[in-house]
């Protein structure tokens, strides 16, 4: 396909302002899917269809035939629509020239609008506003307009009216792409220079490299060469998306697809380099970009000892298709062998664990998440730490930086206190506010990121009754006066259960922590003391009472298959308990600390 | 000559329901008692295991009592037609104190019931009141009486512990009244909150106040020592009786032996000469049950095959609750050994059984061996 003829687009979107659905439709329109349609194409793994969220990008070539006669090729790139992937939409919009912008004709504007228009203007992309949903009885087409200009910045006069669901304006966004957005720009006869946008690992052909051609051509045969490496492979084949992968001859200057090379493992394509061919080489590398930020992190056990080296494979192959997980072995005194994991975020954690789970039938156990602290020593020496149990004794410490983000909580105006409070609680900073509406306000904090592990999310939509949307960038690091909460019970500390907090909040956390464990903690056939502790210092303290006996109730015929179930459930749970010393604790102790903040 | 098999009907009315009693029970009169009546007859002519002779007959509930003495006797007949009872079988009928008379008594030992149990509960009318219960505590002593003038010399009484309020002081007040008048068997049951119960609802409102788990041991505890020293042998966790008197009925159960179960939500477990050994629970609604009846349908809606393992659980959960415990065969010798020296468990002649202290912790010592 000649360059003029095609457009490179993705759509972005606040979370479930329906992005999915109008991805399906203008596949549909485009036929690419033949025979049934099943819903929500692009996103392609069992959780991403059960919990209704993108996690991993798809693409989709689309052929259209557009009003002026011309056969016009369409690449979609899929962007996923949770906080703790925007790393990923970034990628995703380094391979295009423009972007569908898509808003909740009845929402309007939210955090994740603005957040991910703003990285998009970042990029120069041409924008092409959609206000979906307009079939709902409470859209506001008009408002929503005025929320884009006002909260975006951008001209929303010609934004298409649209519902991806009832299949209303699809053809007039489909003649917007062509119409708006501009062909790939780029030198066909230049070396070859292709941005690996993304991977993922196939048992059969190794990493297969999502690319996007800037400069040049590439086909089956030519040997390439990574920039950043300087490694050299034989392209085994290209091809595009439809959306499944299709083997084609050859990908031209300004299309995307992929290409597998035999690469063995996804650090061999790795996402962000550029790819040249091995003779006549380009110069200059694309711009890159940063690595992902793991901005999570946390222990990760077999709740199995002897499954440690299946737990360590199992890592493996997820990280083969998940680049922005980083791991490394770690020891716990408490829990044994296990690793040290980087995650984008909480969600990012919660899928990682139910993947290993049911992917490899696995029983783990995850310790409280924490964030990366940056440690100064009176000696000099300068550590990042993020394993609580890690953290050196007071007074070896000379200062303590923690992360902290830069917030967009956008919310009606009635609920700007809740928020201030909310934030104010969790020892934000206010920057400044927005009124993009005279009903809708956002507010910028910065806030540390410790304290939005704790439930953040969930607080303000409960304290504002679901309305309050939510983005949130890293901005650096800051000087804290941070202690760290150790937790012992029946007098020994258990590492995997330590914290760090700040120092005006660890009465009150040692408290909520210690009667958390005592709610979650079975009763046991001893006694079990729970104390929270500032090094020698305990500060909040309880007991679970043991319990002395079982219920001895009758049993007679229609009992035993009720008690025998019973008695085989209460197996299974024991199971997936981990004994520390004397005591079991099951899965839910290790987290814990996310409820301390309530 | 086929074999003997236990025999259980479930009668599923009640006079009023309890607010601790998930049974299958209904408080229902009129037509569809009698109606229920006709189709538990019905479903026992009709039985397959029509022929096989009863090793032991047991009417639970429910309340049989609470049906007409016409009633009751037209279901014992169509079970004895189906299923003649061997020489000295046991046949027991649960009955409520306050549902009873010297009258029905003598009809039924007439017919052939040898035995009562009675569920007692308590001796205390506050406790009786606050269990929902429809007798007072004078009522056991003269049910027992009659039953003893009509002919019964197998005479059984159920109590319950850890009730609300309970003081140690009023279960000994209880016990007192129980030896005193001298049963042949004592079935003794801690109260056990069930969900779809009233008391269920309360518990976690925080309403019941219940006994601490130290004051339940000490009410267990007493109630054994009281037993054994008044010449019952502890012949099951739950369970006393003087000697030759321990429940054959219920020991079927526990044996893991075959049992036929007619009426509404009643349970049987028979071998299939293909399937092998399963478990079934008929219709629990009387009118799902007596439709089900009148037009020749299926009446068992759950079917549980019992495989091997299945069995095994079940020989060890069973067993351990009896006094002679269960074959160290079954059992793996690891957790047995930790058991032991834990004191909660002896083993003797190739069989293992729970100790004193370990009849607290019977379900924590199964989920060891299971």
């Amino acid at each position: 396909m000649d360059q003029s003829h095609i457009r490179n687009f993705c759509i972005i979107a606040h979370i479930d302002h329906g992005k999915s659905t109008l991805a399906d439709r203008l596949i549909e329109r485009c036929g690419a899917i033949r025979g049934t349609a099943q819903e929500q194409m692009l996103d392609s793994m069992d959780i991403e269809r059960e919990r209704g969220i993108t996690i991993k990008m798809a693409a989709v070539k689309l052929l259209y035939q557009a009003k002026d006669g011309e056969t016009y090729e369409l690449n979609l790139i899929d962007t996923p629509g949770h906080v703790d992937f925007t790393y990923e939409v970034s990628r995703a919009l380094a391979a295009c020239e423009g972007a569908l912008l898509v808003v909740d004709a009845s929402q309007g504007v939210e955090a994740q609008t603005i957040a991910n228009a703003s990285m998009a203007m970042n990029q120069n992309l041409e924008i092409v506003p959609v206000i979906n949903k307009i079939d709902l009885p409470h859209a506001d087409i008009e408002r929503a307009k005025e929320e884009v200009e006002m909260a975006v910045a951008i001209d929303a006069s010609d934004a298409i009216p649209a519902s991806a669901k009832a299949g209303i304006g699809i053809d007039e966004i489909l003649e917007a792409i062509v119409q708006r957005i501009p062909p790939p720009k780029g030198k066909p006869d230049a070396p070859l220079r292709a941005l690996i946008y993304d991977s993922h690992f196939d048992s059969y052909q190794g990493a297969v490299a999502y690319i996007r051609i800037k400069d040049g051509s590439v086909k089956k045969g030519d040997k390439i060469k990574m920039m950043s490496t300087g490694a050299t492979f034989d392209i085994d084949s290209t091809g595009v998306f439809s959306p499944s992968l299709m083997v084609n001859d050859g990908l031209g200057t300004g299309e995307v697809g992929f290409l597998t090379a035999a690469m063995k493992s996804i650090g061999d394509a790795s996402v962000g380099d550029t790819v040249t061919l091995a003779s006549n080489s380009a110069t200059e590398p694309l711009p890159g970009y940063r690595k992902a930020l793991s901005m999570v992190f946390c222990g990760l056990y077999p709740s199995d000892g002897d499954q440690y080296e299946d737990l360590r494979d199992a890592i493996d192959k997820l990280r083969l298709n998940d680049a922005s997980l980083a791991f490394e072995p770690e020891t716990s005194a408490a829990l044994g062998f296990g690793f040290r994991c980087g995650f984008l975020g909480l969600l990012h954690m919660e899928i990682a664990r139910e993947r290993l789970e049911r992917e490899f039938g696995l029983d783990l156990i995850l310790t409280a998440p924490s964030v990366d602290y940056i440690v100064h020593f009176k000696n000099g020496s300068v550590e990042h730490i993020s394993n609580p149990s890690e953290f050196p004794d007071a007074n070896e410490i000379l200062t303590i930086e923690e992360p902290t983000v830069n917030a967009t909580i956008m919310v009606p105006v009635e609920y700007v206190g809740a928020v201030m409070t909310l934030c104010q609680e969790r020892r934000g900073t206010y920057l400044k506010t927005e009124y993009p509406t005279p009903q809708r306000v956002i507010l910028y904090y910065s806030l540390p990121l410790g304290e939005i592990l704790l439930d953040f999310f969930d607080k303000l939509k409960s304290n504002t009754r679901g309305y309050a949307s939510f983005d949130y960038e890293l901005a650096g690091y800051e000087a804290s006066d941070l202690v760290k909460l150790d937790i012992l019970l029946n007098g020994d500390a258990v590492d995997a259960l330590s914290f760090i907090v700040h120092r005006s909040f660890s009465y009150q956390r040692g408290r909520a922590m210690v009667e958390q464990l005592r709610k979650v903690v079975p009763r046991q056939q001893y006694e079990v003391r729970v104390q929270a502790a500032i090094g020698a210092k305990v500060i909040a303290a309880d007991s679970i009472k043991p319990f002395r006996k079982n219920v001895i109730a009758k049993c007679y015929g229609g009992d035993i298959s009720r008690k025998r179930k019973l008695l085989e459930k209460q197996k299974e749970g024991k199971k997936r308990m981990k004994q520390i010393g004397s005591i079991e604790l099951p899965q839910e102790a290790f987290l814990s600390v996310l409820k301390v903040a309530e | 000559m086929m074999s003997p098999v236990a025999v259980y009907v479930h009668t599923p009315f009640c006079p009023s329901k309890c607010g601790y009693c998930d049974f299958n029970s209904y408080a229902m009169q009129g037509q569809i008692v009698e109606r229920t009546v006709s189709a538990i007859c019905a479903e026992i002519e009709r039985s397959p295991w029509r022929g096989r002779p009863a090793k032991t007959i047991f009417f639970g509930g429910g309340t049989p009592t609470f049906l007409s003495e016409d009633q009751l006797l037209r279901i014992f007949d169509a079970v004895i037609r189906a299923h003649p009872p061997v020489e000295g079988c046991e046949i027991t009928s649960e009955a409520n104190p306050g549902t009873v008379d010297a009258a029905k008594f003598s009809a039924m030992r007439e017919a052939g019931f040898n035995r009562i149990s009675l569920g007692a509960q308590s001796f205390l009318d506050s406790d009786l009141i606050a269990l929902d219960r429809i007798h007072k505590a004078g009522d056991i002593e003269r049910a027992v009486d009659a039953a003893r003038q009509a002919g019964f010399d197998n005479v059984n009484i159920d109590l319950m512990f850890a009730l609300p309020h309970q003081s140690l002081v009023a279960w000994r007040k209880n016990l007192d009244r129980a030896f005193s008048l001298e049963t042949d068997h004592l079935s003794l049951y801690c109260l056990t909150i069930e969900p779809n119960t009233s008391f269920y609802k309360k518990h976690l409102k925080g309403q019941l106040d219940l006994p601490d788990d130290e004051a339940q041991v000490a009410m267990y505890d007493e109630c054994c020592e009281r037993a054994l020293s008044k010449g019952f042998s502890q012949y099951e966790i739950s369970n006393f009786a003087k000697p030759g008197r321990e429940c054959r009925h219920n020991l079927c159960y526990w044996y893991g032996e075959e049992y036929a179960g007619y009426g509404p939500g009643a349970v049987g477990s028979m071998t299939d000469p293909i399937g092998g050994r399963y478990r079934y629970t008929n219709l629990k609604h009387p009118e799902r049950f007596s439709d089900a009846v009148e037009a020749g349908d299926r009446l068992d809606f759950e079917r549980e095959s019992l495989d091997g393992d299945v069995l095994r659980t079940e020989r060890v959960m069973l067993g351990l609750r009896l006094n002679e415990g269960v074959s160290s065969e079954l059992l793996n010798p690891g957790p047995v050994k930790r058991l032991i020296e834990r004191g909660w468990l002896t083993e003797r002649d190739g069989r293992a059984a729970l100790t004193a202290e370990g009849r607290h912790f019977c379900s924590e010592v199964a989920l060891e061996l299971i």
